[in-house]
């Protein structure tokens, strides 16, 4: 019986899918999706006033606040901040900053696309 | 005095449906034909078309409103993708079957899953048997006159049909290109108001849908039937109107390009016809006799036309971007309408379909020329090895 | 070379590559490919304009791309997702240098416009791969135009919608106005007769810094 249809034909490499395009889903952090290159400016914080109120923590739409292992300083995530400055406007004892992106080196991981 | 502007398909067919004077506008957003309502929502607010600009819950909702607009005496306009198509599945009956002309701008879109923007026409191609004029557009400057067209040809009353007015989702919809305003008088000259033979009226009280025996049900649907048989006439001295006040030179039902002495033809629909003919030209030049042929109108499918023109040809290659999994040919659509339009010539030619463009792929010049050596392999053997080529995807055979 | 770059005689389409910031500079980007499309369109030329897909809709913040071909002979793949390969990529926010390789395809010898108020020696810094780059033109776009550079934002146009009767009355008049500094694919004139703010492109065009490297 000679093959008439879609029988013989193979998905090369670059192309596979898994079966109904199901992938496993990101646990903490999605690494296709690092929106840090979306900012302008950049939150810096003055840890001398800073009250480890926890408000940047409980506001920031990425979770790009966190505290340290030791409970001491807040820590920013450079990889996913989208410089929205929600954090800045509800810091309480104004210890955080606007400054442009470009008075740092580094801290963005630079992609090829916009995501 | 004829404008020409720069704009994507999306801002045309909103332009050409303010010239056609639409009084009642359905929308929904869903990407890529949200751009017809974006741009018809700014005519509206700004006065420059008087019409209702009703929102809907849902794409179901969307073309119930646009019908029921209808059934009142409104010309009525509607539209939608990719799901959202299949979403509205259940009031296409409905609306063809209680001769309803209003038209629904489908800008295509790849069905879930898992969600993809590209263009393919397996969303309104799953329609096709409800009873829907259909047909595609493969420029912004053809959306624009099919959108006038169509209605001229839905609510001729022996025609009486909704109309799918179809495009490419990016390709035609987004891309802008050179389009030709008419005048609104010569619009106005081609197409009349709308005249509805049973609207909804508080001093003639009508029922819509009644309730019927199965032994009523036959006669009904041959009077559908039968308009489905009178409208490509209505399409061709349409068209013939359409090129006189206009100055188009559109032909009804196949556009042919270097078809005369070819010995195969590809054969499609949409956007991709206009790479098509820049292949074409670099084949001929190569020596190998290649044609187009472009299918206007899907339904009504123009087949004593189908048959005439393509029994010419020794190779006739489809080029599908739909899919219809299981079936006869278990490819695409257009195979199938082709193989049996061509069944009772006496000459006929080597047939198989190409899947290429599927999920909104550009078909490149490569694909074409594989296509090709294929097609004049067909041509000098006169039979087909294969039914189905999925293009670029390894043969192992 | 790229299938969908080629003439129908072999030679390559000049294609130009606009990165902006989403929402607040969508509609100056859309205009910028429009404005060098209209002004190669006087010279005779075939020009393509469009927008990125896969950007759209786009949100506060993110880096979009706009797309224009300008080609002497006639443009036969229209249908194309991205500018592969561009000649030349204009920037419109200093800040997506850094995030993102704007040379990325880049044919050598390309040229980079970049809207900012620093140094062109700043801007290469941040730069790892600028051996493909032949020439940076540095305008300080918002400047000139002056104010907070969100007047007479529209979101009319973005998904395939038609633009307004004017183009070129922000930024992207100034850029447009540097970009012919570089490049001899269109004139200053058809620019300045096409946009809005003639001033800015003739302003533009005086104050850019051109850097050959």
């Amino acid at each position: 019986m000679s093959k008439k249809y879609c029988e013989n034909f193979r998905i090369p490499k670059h192309l596979e899918v898994p079966m109904g395009a199901v992938i496993p889903a990101p646990v903490k952090e999605n690494p296709n999706m690092k929106t840090g290159n979306w900012r302008t400016e950049r939150p810096v914080i003055d840890h001398e006033k800073c009250t480890l109120c926890l408000n940047c923590f409980v506001f920031c739409p990425d979770s790009c606040w966190h505290l340290d292992e030791k409970g001491e300083r807040m820590v920013w995530n450079p990889v996913y901040c989208k410089g929205c400055r929600i954090c800045v406007e509800s810091c309480p004892a104004d210890a955080l900053q606007n400054v442009n992106e470009l008075e740092f080196k580094g801290g963005v991981v630079r992609l090829e696309k916009p995501y | 005095m004829a404008k020409e502007m720069i704009m994507a398909g999306c801002a045309a067919a909103a332009h050409a449906a303010k010239f056609a004077r639409v009084e009642v506008i359905s929308s929904y957003p869903i990407r890529p034909y949200t751009g017809i309502m974006m741009e018809l929502s700014k005519l509206v607010a700004n006065g420059e078309l008087d019409a209702e600009f009703i929102h809907g819950e849902g794409e179901h909702a969307q073309v119930s409103i646009a019908y029921g607009a209808s059934a009142c005496g409104a010309r009525a306009y509607t539209g939608s993708s990719g799901v959202g198509v299949t979403y509205a599945f259940e009031t296409f009956s409905p609306a063809s079957g209680g001769r309803y002309p209003i038209q629904m701008a489908i800008a295509d879109r790849a069905l879930d899953p898992p969600g993809d923007f590209g263009s393919e026409h397996t969303d309104v191609m799953s329609a096709r048997d409800q009873g829907w004029i259909m047909g595609w557009a493969e420029t912004p400057q053809e959306i624009f006159d099919n959108t006038i067209i169509y209605y001229r040809i839905g609510e001729d009353p022996k025609v009486m049909l909704p109309q799918f007015s179809c495009q490419d989702g990016y390709f035609v919809s987004h891309i802008p290109d050179k389009v030709i305003f008419p005048e609104q008088s010569q619009v106005d000259e081609f197409l009349p108001p709308y005249k509805s033979p049973h609207p909804l009226d508080p001093t003639r009280p009508t029922s819509h849908g009644p309730q019927i025996f199965p032994d009523q049900g036959p006669a009904i649907d041959l009077q559908r039937a039968q308009a489905m048989l009178n409208t490509p006439k209505v399409i061709e001295t349409a068209i013939a109107d359409y090129n006189k006040i206009f100055g188009r030179n559109y032909s009804p039902f196949l556009e042919e390009y270097k078809t005369k002495d070819a010995d195969f033809v590809f054969f499609l629909q949409g956007a991709h016809a206009r790479t098509a003919r820049y292949a074409v030209d670099h084949l001929r030049k190569k020596g190998v006799k290649a044609g187009m042929v472009k299918l206007r109108f899907l339904r009504p499918f123009p087949t004593e036309k189908v048959a005439e023109t393509l029994s010419k040809f020794k190779a006739v290659g489809c080029v599908e971007t739909s899919t219809s999994y299981g079936a006869a040919m278990k490819g695409g659509n257009l195979i199938h309408e082709v193989r049996s339009a061509l069944y009772d010539e006496p000459k006929r030619p080597a047939i198989t379909s190409f899947m290429a463009g599927l999920g909104g792929e550009v078909v490149t010049f490569d694909e074409f020329y594989n296509m090709a050596k294929v097609l004049a392999k067909a041509a000098k053997t006169g039979k087909v090895d294969q039914y189905v080529y999925w293009m670029n995807f390894d043969n192992e055979v | 070379m790229a299938q969908w770059t080629k003439t129908p005689t072999g030679e390559k389409v000049y294609e130009i590559t606009i990165w902006a910031r989403g929402v607040t500079q969508d509609m100056e980007g859309r205009h910028l490919s429009l404005l060098l499309s209209k002004a190669a369109d006087k010279e005779g030329k075939f020009t393509q304009a469009w927008d990125n897909y896969a950007d759209l809709p786009d949100r506060v913040g993110v880096p979009l791309r706009k797309y224009a071909r300008i080609s002497d002979e006639e443009i036969e793949m229209r249908y194309a997702y991205e500018n592969s390969e561009p000649n030349m990529s204009i920037v419109m926010d200093d800040t997506i240098v850094k995030g993102i390789d704007v040379l990325r395809g880049m044919q050598k010898g390309g040229v980079l416009v970049v809207n900012t108020k620093r140094p062109p020696d700043e801007i290469l810094k941040l730069i790892p791969n600028k051996e493909l780059l032949k020439t940076l033109v540095c305008v300080d776009a918002t400047g000139i135009v002056g104010g907070t550079g969100l007047e007479g934002l529209d979101f009319m146009g973005s998904e395939g919608g038609v633009e307004a009767a004017s183009v070129g009355a922000g930024i992207s008049a100034p850029l447009v106005g540097a970009a012919a500094k570089a490049t001899d694919r269109v004139k200053v004139e058809n620019l300045v007769a096409v946009a809005a703010n003639k001033a800015g492109v003739k302003a533009g065009n005086k104050t850019a810094v051109v850097k050959s490297l």
